[in-house]
């Protein structure tokens, strides 16, 4: 039995982008306030978007020597000339509206003596443009939108909602199906518009600084609903994650004049990149602390085998760190139990952010494998591929990013809806049916159940870890390819536990292996793919960029077989590639 | 499922009179509870003995008589009241002072790790320990003379 | 310590008792996910960030409200750690709890920027020029992360479920205190009310639980102190603050005809 619940529009995921659409929709002049499904598989404030540390980015004052073309600059720059320009143009110019926005509705920005909005260096930017907020913006400015939202009635929350499948049928969205945590029942959510913004992909891989809810999920849906998904093989590995268990420490760290320090107690960066040093683009610092690593200048963890460098922040004293760094300090002291200021931390690259996703265009609306728009249906946020990040993004541009689409994307679905639309009652389409029988009895009631799924999962981590890391090669790669289709075939044989109708979390669990197993392959296959080393994605054995070959997007689409490769091109308005130096 | 018609998992006036695995302070507000409850029987039960005298001779001396029938009991109970009105009163102004003055909470300030809230800091456990020590002292001193009679002291 | 066991309190009240082996540094949200991962999947339990951000998996670990990612099992220094659903709330199966009342106190107190005037608040071209001193007044309420510690500490919410709860009080404080809020008359109906400020008794284990060192019984106090002065005393607001109960930092008078644009000082250059 299918509950059959209607609106106008669903948004999927409420982290940044998801609650920026959410006020953006509804604070919209319109005659009828839109009804709203804000739909999340945690609880709305629980998104992993809380643990976003170090700033974001915006022209705030280009009086002071910052200005717009700059911030382009290093973006394009940052993402290895990967990055649509037209795109990241438009972005730069919305996001000082953004900062000013969000202090409007009561963020608690750090202040600097005068009373307006402070900002400090952030990696790879040619200007102190991150706007911070101590070291806890992403969670500030969750809180700031959450409270923002409190004022609205007409929408519904739909927390612990998982969503399982989308329903496109010609060209257009038509509903999505999603399980109720709370009562175990099976729900279809109509509506004539959809946003997915439920975040990355950083739990395909063991060693992550992201929540265990970061599986990919929208990212997932969209590629089991035919729709195919852009660059996936570039993830972003944050250099420093607490060892043991990749928590991130926020590039603040360095921004503020932390220090990277191998076994010999030498600055390495200098070796690698003389004139940004530690305020290179991530990428940058994740290969060169491998690099040390890998040359024997690392140290080694005793309890779980992992190598690591050290992040000596000594020398910024006490009262900065208390001031600009009181998470970092909190986390450093609370899992590793050492104390910035008298001990240098240990850190490794750590999975953080997927720079591919649902492929969108200028305005957020997902596209198809003919670059052809689906009616009714929006990416924002990580989830998305505008693609603003290209090969590698920015620190501080992914909470701009989103909530400029946030923006974007809530203001272009207003305008959609005030479009004429055909009546979406009627009976529920037959996909509907075809998923509850999916889930419930396909995994429920599976016959075979001689696997585990969190064996499965286990696995799949150790592979990506060690095979689709910071430095990836052929071999390892076809490897990895081979080892996830074989999960992948194990996965037929996992049976979720039916002990219980609520919260029932073995079985979502058993859809989000089943997704990630997915992805994981579109990530390692892609990866096989791209004979070059561009941005995030560094090979050994092609160790240089190949414009020739390879400036072009990646597009992969679902087929029984596995993913089918092909390829977009980049839009390139403003700036050649060039040689990309630090 | 309607959660609304199933108990909430330990709540109630019980569960709120549990101080165990919290602060010293939630044992004040325990024992203040506790306290406030015995002297407002207190009150009812004195209220009472006292109406008796405007009852007539008889019925006075009989509620006299009912009262020293308890032997010691007598003692210790006025012994207890004595200690609930000590430690009501003193543990009351330290409560006046935080709710109504705001004094005591220390001011707004920046969460520094390990974090240590200052509404429980310095200030707080000096004014929670000198009422102890006061209320302990002057309670025994009324033990000295209240408990004379029973031999104990 | 080379083992420990989890006592777990299960739907229908039943305990369960699972051991496992010990790790250096294992926290008890890292002894829960080995016990469903290799041992019982049926056993329900909210996570998601494992760093003490995103308020998920608040329970009751030997007898104290605690947020599980962050309580390392040693330093409990015993080997059974007793695990609990929060108390005070509905549960609805094993460790997860009902926290929609909870939720629903915040969203009661209007926790957001109130300003009369619409057009001036959404603007987007020139922020509130705000000082860090001002800041400071209210910073440390915002911290919340929502875990609901709080509420189920409270003895008060223990014996009326209809209190607002020292979250939401905390967070009708952080407003009122920020200079750039409108909204004090919005709020104080709700805080002088049977079942606001006046139910707060001061256990402070409100703030012995927090998480993130918000205070709320810091927060909840200020609060009543607030609404004295304003209903007793009948003061009203002073030049340059928002609240009656804190100097001001001269900044002009909340309510004077402010430039058109950027309240409440002069156009940022």
């Amino acid at each position: 039995m299918v509950e059959v619940i209607d609106h106008d529009v669903v948004i999927v995921g409420s982290g940044l982008a998801g609650l920026r659409t959410a006020v953006e929709v509804m604070s919209a002049q319109l005659g009828k306030t839109p009804s709203l499904a804000l739909v999340s598989k945690l609880a709305l404030m629980r998104s992993h978007s809380v643990a976003a540390e170090g700033g974001t980015a915006a022209v705030l004052y280009p009086e002071e020597g910052d200005s717009l073309e700059l911030h382009a600059w290093d973006t394009i720059k940052g993402s290895d000339f990967l990055a649509d320009q037209d795109a990241v143009w438009k972005f730069v110019t919305l996001c000082p509206e953004e900062m000013r926005q969000l202090e409007r509705w009561g963020m608690p920005w750090s202040r600097k003596e005068d009373g307006r909005i402070a900002q400090r260096p952030f990696g790879g930017h040619s200007f102190d443009r991150a706007t911070y907020a101590q070291d806890k913006v992403g969670f500030f400015e969750m809180r700031t939108l959450y409270d923002k939202l409190q004022e609205f009635d007409g929408w519904s929350r739909f927390e612990e909602t998982f969503v399982t499948s989308l329903v496109i049928e010609g060209g257009a969205f038509k509903g999505c199906t999603a399980i109720d945590m709370k009562n175990g029942r099976f729900v279809y959510l109509r509506a004539r518009a959809c946003v997915i913004a439920t975040g990355g992909a950083g739990q395909l891989w063991k060693f992550t600084a992201t929540s265990v809810s970061t599986t990919g999920d929208g990212i997932g849906l969209a590629y089991r609903a035919g729709i195919p998904i852009e660059d996936m093989e570039f993830m972003q590995f944050h250099p420093t994650g607490l060892i043991p268990t990749g928590i991130l420490i926020t590039e603040g760290a360095r921004g503020e004049g932390g220090h990277l320090l191998n076994s010999k107690g030498e600055r390495f960066m200098e070796r690698y990149a003389p004139s940004k040093m530690e305020l290179s683009p991530r990428d940058v610092v994740s290969r060169s602390i491998m690099k040390e690593i890998a040359e024997g200048r690392g140290f080694k963890d005793e309890d779980s085998g992992l190598s690591y460098v050290r992040l000596d922040l000594r020398h910024l004293g006490r009262e900065k760190i208390d001031s600009k760094l009181p998470f970092i300090k909190e986390l450093s002291m609370k899992f590793v139990g050492l104390d910035p200021v008298s001990d240098p931390i240990p850190i490794k690259p750590t999975a953080h952010y997927t720079m591919g996703g649902v492929p969108v265009d200028g305005n957020g609306r997902v596209l198809d494998e003919s670059s052809r728009e689906v009616k009714g249906l929006w990416a924002a946020g990580e989830t998305a591929c505008v693609s603003i990040h290209g090969a590698n993004r920015l620190g501080s541009n992914s909470t701009a990013e989103c909530l400029v689409y946030g923006r974007l994307v809530g203001r272009d679905v207003v305008k959609f809806l005030t479009t004429k639309q055909e009546d979406p009652s009627g009976t529920a389409s037959p996909d509907v049916a075809r998923e509850e029988t999916r889930v419930f009895d396909g995994l429920l009631r599976n016959e075979r159940s001689e696997e585990d799924v969190y064996a499965i999962k286990a696995r799949l981590k150790e592979v990506m870890d060690r095979s689709v890391y910071v430095f990836r090669e052929g071999a390892g790669l076809a490897d990895a390819v081979k080892e996830v289709r074989a999960l992948k075939e194990r996965f037929k044989g996992v049976k979720a536990n039916d002990g219980g109708r609520q919260f029932n979390y073995n079985l979502q669990d058993v859809l989000e292996v089943g997704a990630m197993l997915e992805l994981a392959e579109v990530v390692a296959q892609g990866a096989l793919n791209r004979t070059e080393s561009r941005g995030g994605h560094s090979r050994l054995d092609y160790p240089k960029r190949d414009d020739a070959n390879w400036l072009k997007h990646t597009l992969a689409r679902r087929t029984e077989n596995g993913p089918q490769f092909s390829f977009s091109p980049v839009r390139i308005t403003m700036w050649k590639p060039v040689e990309r130096k630090y | 499922m309607n959660l609304a018609k199933t108990p909430r998992f330990k709540a109630g006036l019980l569960s709120s009179l549990v101080p165990f695995g919290f602060n010293v302070e939630r044992w004040g507000y325990v024992i203040h509870r506790v306290t406030g409850v015995i002297l407002i029987g207190y009150l009812a039960a004195h209220l009472f003995e006292t109406f008796q005298l405007s009852m007539g001779q008889t019925a006075w001396l009989g509620t006299m008589a009912a009262l020293h029938s308890l032997g010691p009991l007598e003692m210790v109970g006025l012994w207890l009241v004595a200690g609930s009105a000590l430690y009501h009163g003193a543990n009351g102004i330290r409560l006046i002072l935080n709710e109504m003055f705001g004094m005591l909470m220390g001011k707004p300030i920046m969460p520094v790790y390990p974090y240590s809230p200052t509404s429980l800091g310095r200030n707080q456990k000096i004014a929670v320990w000198m009422i102890t020590a006061v209320v302990l002292a002057l309670w025994l001193w009324a033990g000295l003379y209240l408990l004379a009679g029973l031999g104990v002291v | 310590m080379d083992k420990m066991t989890l006592e777990v309190l299960r739907t229908g009240g039943r305990k369960a008792r699972y051991e496992l082996k010990y790790r250096k540094g294992m926290t008890v949200l890292d002894a829960l996910v080995e016990v469903r991962e290799k041992q019982d999947p049926s056993l329900a339990y909210r996570h998601s960030c494992r760093m003490g951000i995103c308020g998920s998996c608040g329970m009751n670990i030997q007898g104290t409200p605690r947020l599980a990612c962050q309580t390392q099992v040693s330093s409990l220094g015993k080997e059974t750690i007793k695990v609990e659903p929060l108390h005070g709330m509905h549960v609805i199966r094993d460790l997860v709890v009902d926290i929609d009342p909870f939720l629903a106190m915040h969203t009661v107190v209007r926790p957001y920027l109130v300003r009369r005037d619409l057009n001036e608040r959404d603007r987007s071209d020139r922020e509130y020029r705000v000082l860090s001193e001002e800041v400071a007044r209210f910073l440390q309420f915002d911290y919340c992360i929502m875990c609901g510690l709080c509420y189920s500490a409270c003895p008060t919410v223990a014996l009326d479920p209809d209190y607002l709860g020292p979250q939401a009080i905390a967070q009708a404080y952080r407003y009122m205190a920020d200079p750039r809020d409108e909204g004090w008359k919005e709020r104080v109906d709700l805080l002088d009310s049977a079942h606001g400020v006046w139910r707060c008794h001061v256990a402070g284990s409100c703030s012995f639980v927090c998480p993130k060192d918000v205070d709320p019984a810091k927060a909840i106090q200020m609060a009543r102190v607030e609404v004295l002065k304003r209903r007793v005393l009948r003061k009203m607001a002073r030049a340059g603050s928002p609240l009656v109960s804190v100097a001001p930092s001269g900044v002009p008078k909340q309510g004077t005809k402010a430039p058109p644009f950027d309240f409440p000082r002069e156009e940022a250059k």
